[in-house]
């Protein structure tokens, strides 16, 4: 009987091919489009969509726009889960991966069916058409909440108590412990949560659209814009790399925090 | 060695389900028709209502029938033309007959994309014959009779709730009546360029327009000349033009409801909002389906009656048509138009759409009458069964020269309440008045199309709110107070340390 033997190069042949048929060539491709125009059925290279996209003011507000609507969802999750998934780590109660489950539930739902579901139940207390951007931050809360949640609550869970003991009998009060202790630590925790947010924030369109009634253009919608109804793949392209650019900004930025606590790095879930 | 070269292939056979993917389909026997159409844009049984027919499947049972050959249907749909588009170019000769609508069907035209009609189908179809002649003239005069023929057509006006205010109808006999503070938050209009566009320079123009309009009544101009005119003005796409309109349209989304996509039917309908900016099929559709009525069971289902309107200034003539791309198999191409083109399939389309087909004929001419007539007696038309006199809504200008001779030219008559000459019947088949005053939107070439895409893009990114102007200066305030409390706190850290210590690095032990 021959044993089969596959060596590690063989194994990954299928993620190989993956990777360089939907990651690799379809990046390669974006770069492409991005640095090229069409002129009379040639195409050209060219920065044209580049200093387009920082010389026009629609593009520019609904950069600075996006990035307020993204910060400020962002925020408003961290606030709300924050203190949730604290209590929920730190409660004795027994059965608290039921109550966990209840609110990472809604992300096993369709999130269209949610937001769709949101919309109505906005109309029903009159919300909906009155305030655009109230309705569209709502609806990203909303919709990534557990995204937040979930991260916050695996640091937290795992954070070693003889830490918080010892900071206490160092003479810490619990505000102190919290501010000097627990919050540092839980740190990758929050990093890994910002990033959960802010990325899809900034591109979600179907909330924007749903509940901002098409009166709302962020970044996604606008890329979704120059490839389907203004048959610009160049410009939607450049757009992509701009997004691509800010969001690596972003990690680069982040990810200091995140080697600083490299023992915590479990809970980088995602 | 070989162990090495057998596990490759095995690791190879791990891949094999993605090359599946990409494999194509086993080759049919039958001939096959690829068409290429809107989403919902054909007659077919759908989950809730059966009772609709298959006119795919009917069209290859009547062909199998006809000349002995089995036909298969390859019927896929698209939501955009410029989607449609798109797909062309990337597959050239991937399809057999396509629908674009009228502006994208010049583009086509105009880069060569598509082939051009047979002799035979042009004098000798159901097309041909049923097909209403003001659409055959409308072609012919813009010389696009060869290359395209009409599937669908109509105009684009407002669909309101008449119950709304005492002035409501007079208002809207302008397109400016939705930027009256009146009727603030209660319309919508479409989330898309082109047609907001044209919304935005009737406003713009609306003095020109209406001076056109009086030039015209008092007879100082003819109707063609009224109408070329009007044609320029809406296909107007200079500078001061794009300013003006946009001006217009950011000034009207501050009063808007929202835009839409498609959910302006059902917020219609629900009453989330009382004014639609609306093509003429989805304001019949809308109209229908907010009606109150009787269900099976005899229940009175309460509901609102809808007017469409298209106001004074002008409007726009818009058509969907099927072209055949270059490299297609015209002679079944030809074939399933001439299928769509007979009366009883094209009615049978305009009830399931709800939007109204090119074919007239009687078949058509007999359903219209059967939908909206109104006479109490089929022989003495013209009053109701209270004996009040009807309105007459001339269609000659439609029907004329398409009749198998139940019909004489001059009979297209319906008679209609007053009420009713403002619902459905009026979005079906608009007056000849309306249509003097419609205008063909032209296409745009790629400079223009990305001037006025620029425009709209202000209209939908600006202006920015007060509030989020503070939101970003508290935003950049937080983030430099943290990196200076954080650079602060590093010197201090540093600094700590005392004179004996030993500072031991993370990890050293």
């Amino acid at each position: 009987m021959v044993k089969i033997h596959f060596s590690r190069k063989q194994l990954c042949i299928p993620y190989g091919l993956f990777l360089a048929l939907f990651v690799v060539i379809p990046m390669l491709l974006i770069l492409f489009y991005a640095f090229t125009e069409t002129v009379d059925g040639t195409i050209r290279f060219s920065f044209a969509n580049f200093l387009n996209f920082f010389t026009s003011t629609a593009k520019l507000s609904t950069l600075l726009m996006s990035f307020t609507i993204a910060i400020i969802s962002t925020a408003i999750c961290l606030l709300i889960a924050y203190p949730l998934a604290y209590i929920l780590a730190r409660s004795k109660f027994k059965k608290k991966n039921v109550l966990l489950m209840l609110f990472i539930m809604p992300m096993w739902i369709n999130f269209v069916l949610r937001i769709t579901a949101l919309r109505e139940l906005l109309d029903l207390i009159g919300l909906l058409g009155t305030d655009n951007y109230l309705n569209t931050i709502i609806g990203m809360v909303y919709d990534f909440l557990p995204f937040m949640i979930l991260p916050l609550y695996t640091t937290l869970e795992k954070l070693d108590n003889s830490y918080l003991e010892a900071a206490a009998d160092l003479g810490g009060n619990k505000f102190t412990v919290f501010t000097r202790v627990t919050f540092p630590l839980s740190m990758p925790g929050v990093i890994s949560g910002i990033t959960m947010v802010f990325m899809p924030s900034m591109t979600n369109y179907v909330v924007s659209d749903t509940l901002g009634n098409f009166n709302i253009t962020i970044l996604g919608k606008l890329i979704d814009q120059y490839f389907t109804t203004y048959d610009n793949w160049h410009m939607g392209s450049m757009i992509s790399i701009i997004l691509l650019v800010i969001i690596f900004l972003t990690m680069l930025l982040t990810g200091r925090f995140k080697d600083e606590n490299r023992d915590a790095r479990g809970a980088n879930l995602w | 060695m070989r162990k090495q070269i057998l596990s490759t292939v095995l690791a190879l056979c791990l891949a094999f389900p993605f090359l599946l993917l990409l494999a194509g389909c086993a080759a049919e026997t039958s001939l096959i028709l690829r068409v290429y159409n809107w989403e919902d844009y054909i007659s077919e049984p759908t989950e809730n209502d059966s009772e609709y027919v298959d006119l795919i499947s009917k069209f290859e049972e009547e062909y199998e029938e006809k000349t002995g050959q089995k036909i298969t249907v390859e019927y896929s749909t698209f939501g955009t033309n410029e989607n449609m588009y798109n797909e062309l170019q990337i597959n050239p000769g991937s399809y057999d007959l396509v629908c674009p609508s009228d502006y994208m069907i010049m583009k086509m035209i105009s880069e060569g994309m598509v082939e051009e009609f047979s002799q035979d189908f042009l004098t000798n179809s159901n097309y041909a014959k049923y097909a209403s002649p003001y659409i055959k003239d409308l072609f012919e005069e813009k010389g696009w009779t060869n290359y395209a023929t009409v599937y669908m057509w109509g105009t684009m006006g407002y669909v309101y709730d008449p119950e709304l205010s005492e002035t409501i109808e007079e208002d809207l006999s302008s397109w400016s009546g939705i930027w009256k503070k009146e009727y603030a938050e209660v319309a919508t209009i479409k989330d898309s360029v082109r047609d907001s566009y044209f919304l935005g320079v009737a406003v713009a123009y609306r003095e020109e327009l209406m001076q056109l309009k009086e030039r015209f009544e008092q007879g100082s101009i003819d109707a063609k000349a009224y109408n070329d005119e009007i044609t320029r003005i809406m296909n107007l796409t200079d500078e001061e033009t794009l300013e003006k309109t946009k001006d217009a349209l950011i000034q009207l989304k501050e009063n808007l409801y929202g835009f839409e996509v498609d959910s302006g039917k059902q917020d219609m309908i629900a009453g989330r909002i009382s004014i639609n900016f609306a093509w003429s099929g989805d304001a019949v559709y809308t109209m229908d389906d907010a009606e109150p009525y009787i269900d099976e069971n005899g229940k009175e289902i309460p509901g609102i009656y809808l007017n469409y309107i298209v106001p004074e200034e002008c409007s726009n003539i818009w058509f969907d048509g099927w072209v055949m791309p270059k490299g297609a198999n015209t002679e079944l191409a030809e074939a399933f138009i001439d299928f769509l083109s007979a009366p009883e399939n094209a009615v049978e389309n305009m009830n399931f759409i709800g939007y109204t087909s090119a074919i007239a004929g009687d078949r058509v001419f007999e359903e219209m009458i059967d939908w909206y007539d109104e006479s109490a007696d089929p022989e003495n038309r013209g009053t109701d069964e209270d004996g009040n006199a009807l309105v007459a809504y001339d269609l000659n200008y439609f029907f004329n020269g398409t009749s198998d001779g139940e019909y004489e030219n001059g009979d297209f008559i319906i008679y209609v309440s007053e009420e009713s000459a403002k619902r459905q019947i009026s979005a079906q088949y608009p007056t000849e008045d309306v249509l003097t005053r419609s205008a063909i939107m032209q296409h745009f070439d790629d400079e223009t199309n990305a001037s006025v895409n620029e425009m709209w893009e202000e209209v939908k990114g600006l202006p920015i709110p007060l509030w989020a102007y503070i939101a970003i200066a508290a935003i950049i305030v937080l983030i430099l107070v943290a990196a200076l409390s954080f650079a602060y706190k590093g010197k201090r850290r540093n600094a700590k340390v005392k004179k004996g210590y030993t500072v031991l690095k993370r990890g050293a032990q």
